[in-house]
């Protein structure tokens, strides 16, 4: 059984079928059924969930609590042309947003999405600031679906390659449906409530968020992630932001269960007076 | 008694041809194809009950296919709820086997049990929405209890250590601490922590009678199990809860790493995969599963029997909780998918009420008040 298993892992390794009219990315894995092999743990290494605009560094929340552990490092940027065409009104709320990121206010109705970044109340971040967590991410391809399961929140995400299926409701992470563009992966998102954030700097969209992803393999440990967002609720135009995606390299890498719920209880819960720690 | 039973079978056969294809119509996504002719509650637990035997025969010489890496495809959707209890009434002891007949009416019983609401309560009539078990898929079950070892179908004794720790946690339950709030009250499930199924085997048997417990056991109880080369992943739509378990033989984290849903390492025996899950963190002041502790270490063993059915097997053993390790075992039916996703914490509209009840419920005990039954939505 064992034995059979390595003698298929060594014959995905040495397979390399060049898509037509590309050259093939080096040392490129594929599927049985030709796809790029994407299988496996992927981090990108930006600044971007902090803001995903060029900024420089800068003293965080707190910093008489917590000094440089709260400071927010300086970065270039994810963004093409390092502007969010937003519409007016839409730029007054993301000022709005941002005055008031850190605000929470608990309530038993969706006014609790009102204020704060949902970041900050483990609430899940959405497509595509998932992918820019500081936090890695797996993806799991079979032909028919790619599942990927992102470190941050346990999150999930399917996306449907064959058959495709209609999004029954909104969600936190969206709908997703994927096809193959050559070796690209290509995923139209939709059905989000509205509810996510692009970072912790107040960048939104509605809930006629549009997310086309694009993951062109570059070689065997690098992906370039691209992603054109649309929202004729929010922006002007179409945008795009893209950034690579790394392959975890360290022996037996895992995700290791981040489920933030119990580290933002009393956040939440205290103000209302509903948090008492065990007295121990 | 074996005319009727003919007789019985006659109706079922029309009455499966009438089901099967309600169940198996890709029906629109969030809406469930229902025979509007099937209206006699007997007859469809009959229906179902003759379908898993078909499917059970069905599976006599089968293996399941292999994924194109040449695993055994065990993919798929699965229900994880069943009226069939963990333990086994007392009464019962020497009886691990219903007969089918014995079966279709404890079935029978469970289900219009789960039906019922207090109306005197504040209650979720789960089947209005169809979230019951029944109208989720589970089926009738020939065993009656999903425990097999011990041969007497109950949970082994606890250990003193483990004698001590529940009479404290009973006192504590008893003294309705006024201080009660989100992390005491200690629900996993309403809190949104983990969902049904997690930190314990995929399913922990429903119970007769309208325990909201055993009730809320057959709620969101779908799951998927997806395969990619050198892994297998459980996702439970409870919570959208995640497993992922390596199959490459690779150690466990260190013995200092703990979580809420453990870390599962698994491997292929035959067409069977076997798991092996450990590092489960303290829950305290929440119930761990079934009063263990950290110590817990669970083996699950999923075998697709036929291809409508998946064998679902675990063993449990807690050196400090129970005097030797216990088994059980339950089928789990295949189910149309997809999954949704749950986003439990995101929209808790519910917990600020509940967990402000059970503060003027304990305050009230401490003054000496009479209070109405707790109950809750999920409460192990």
């Amino acid at each position: 059984m064992i034995a059979g298993v390595a003698a298929g892992v060594t014959a995905l390794a040495l397979v390399v079928i060049p898509a037509s009219g590309q050259a093939p990315a080096a040392g490129l894995r594929r599927t049985a059924d030709g796809k790029p092999d994407l299988n496996g743990i992927w981090q990108s290494f930006t600044t971007a969930n902090w803001d995903i605009l060029a900024h420089e560094a800068q003293a965080g929340p707190h910093p008489e609590l917590l000094g440089a552990w709260g400071a927010m490092p300086g970065g270039q940027g994810i963004v093409e042309g390092n502007e969010i065409p937003y519409k007016p009104e839409a730029l007054a709320n993301k000022k709005q947003n941002f005055d008031n990121r850190m605000v929470v206010k608990v309530t038993n109705d969706p006014h609790r999405f009102d204020y704060g970044d949902p970041e900050i109340q483990c609430y899940r971040a959405g497509v595509p600031r998932a992918t820019y967590m500081p936090f890695p991410f797996q993806i799991f391809q079979t032909r028919e679906q790619i599942l990927m399961v992102y470190e941050y929140k346990g999150a999930v995400r399917t996306v449907y390659m064959d058959p495709h299926r209609e999004a029954p409701a909104d969600s936190w992470m969206g709908w997703s449906n994927g096809r193959w563009d050559g070796d690209t992966l290509v995923i139209d998102v939709t059905g989000f409530n509205g509810h996510t954030w692009f970072d912790r700097a107040g960048n939104f969209a509605s809930d006629t968020l549009h997310v086309v992803e694009r993951y062109t393999p570059i070689d065997a440990t690098h992906l370039m992630y691209e992603a054109t967002i649309e929202d004729p609720a929010v922006f002007t135009r179409p945008w795009k932001m893209s950034f690579p995606l790394y392959r975890r390299m360290e022996p037996n890498v895992q995700l290791v269960e981040f489920n933030c719920v119990p580290f933002v209880e009393e956040i939440m819960y205290a103000p209302l007076g509903l948090y008492k720690p065990p007295s121990k | 008694m074996r005319a009727r039973v003919l007789v019985a079978l006659t109706a079922v056969v029309m009455v499966v041809a009438l089901w099967a294809p309600a169940l198996v119509a890709q029906a629109p996504s969030g809406t469930r194809s229902f025979d509007p002719t099937v209206t006699d509650t007997e007859a469809a637990i009959k229906a179902a009950a003759e379908a898993a035997r078909a499917a059970a025969a069905a599976g006599a010489n089968w293996a399941p296919p292999r994924t194109p890496w040449g695993d055994p495809d065990i993919s798929g959707y699965y229900l994880l709820a069943t009226y069939t209890p963990l333990e086994r009434p007392k009464e019962l002891a020497a009886k691990p086997f219903y007969t089918e007949q014995e079966a279709i009416a404890a079935f029978r019983k469970a289900v219009e049990s789960d039906a019922e609401v207090d109306p005197r309560t504040v209650h979720y009539d789960w089947k209005e929405y169809g979230m019951d078990a029944w109208q989720a898929g589970a089926k009738p079950n020939l065993r009656t209890s999903m425990i097999v070892d011990p041969p007497d179908g109950r949970i082994p004794p606890l250990t003193p250590e483990a004698q001590k720790r529940r009479a404290a946690a009973q006192a504590a339950a008893r003294a309705r601490n006024p201080q009660t709030g989100v992390q005491i009250f200690g629900n996993f499930y309403t809190r949104c922590v983990m969902g049904l199924a997690g930190g314990a085997p995929l399913v922990r048997g429903g119970q007769l009678g309208s325990d909201s417990a055993a009730g809320a056991a057959g709620v969101s109880a779908e799951s998927q199990i997806v395969q990619a080369p050198g892994y297998v992943v459980i996702i439970t739509q409870s919570n959208s809860d995640v497993r992922i378990i390596p199959l490459d033989g690779r150690p466990h984290l260190p013995q200092n790493v703990r979580t809420w849903l453990g870390d599962s390492r698994g491997h292929f025996e035959g067409n069977t995969l076997v798991v092996e899950t450990s590092n489960f963190n303290d829950k305290s002041p929440g119930a761990n599963f079934q009063g263990s502790t950290d110590a817990l270490r669970m083996t699950e063993r999923f075998t697709l029997a036929n291809p409508k059915t998946m064998r679902y097997e675990f063993t449990i053993s807690d050196p400090q909780t129970w005097t030797r390790p216990w088994s059980a075992e339950v089928p789990l039916p295949k189910i149309e998918p997809p999954i949704y996703e749950f986003a439990c914490h995101e929209q808790n509209y519910g917990l600020m009420n509940v967990v402000k009840g059970a503060q003027i419920t304990a305050a009230a005990a401490a003054k000496g008040q009479a209070t109405s039954p707790a109950a809750g939505g999920g409460e192990r």
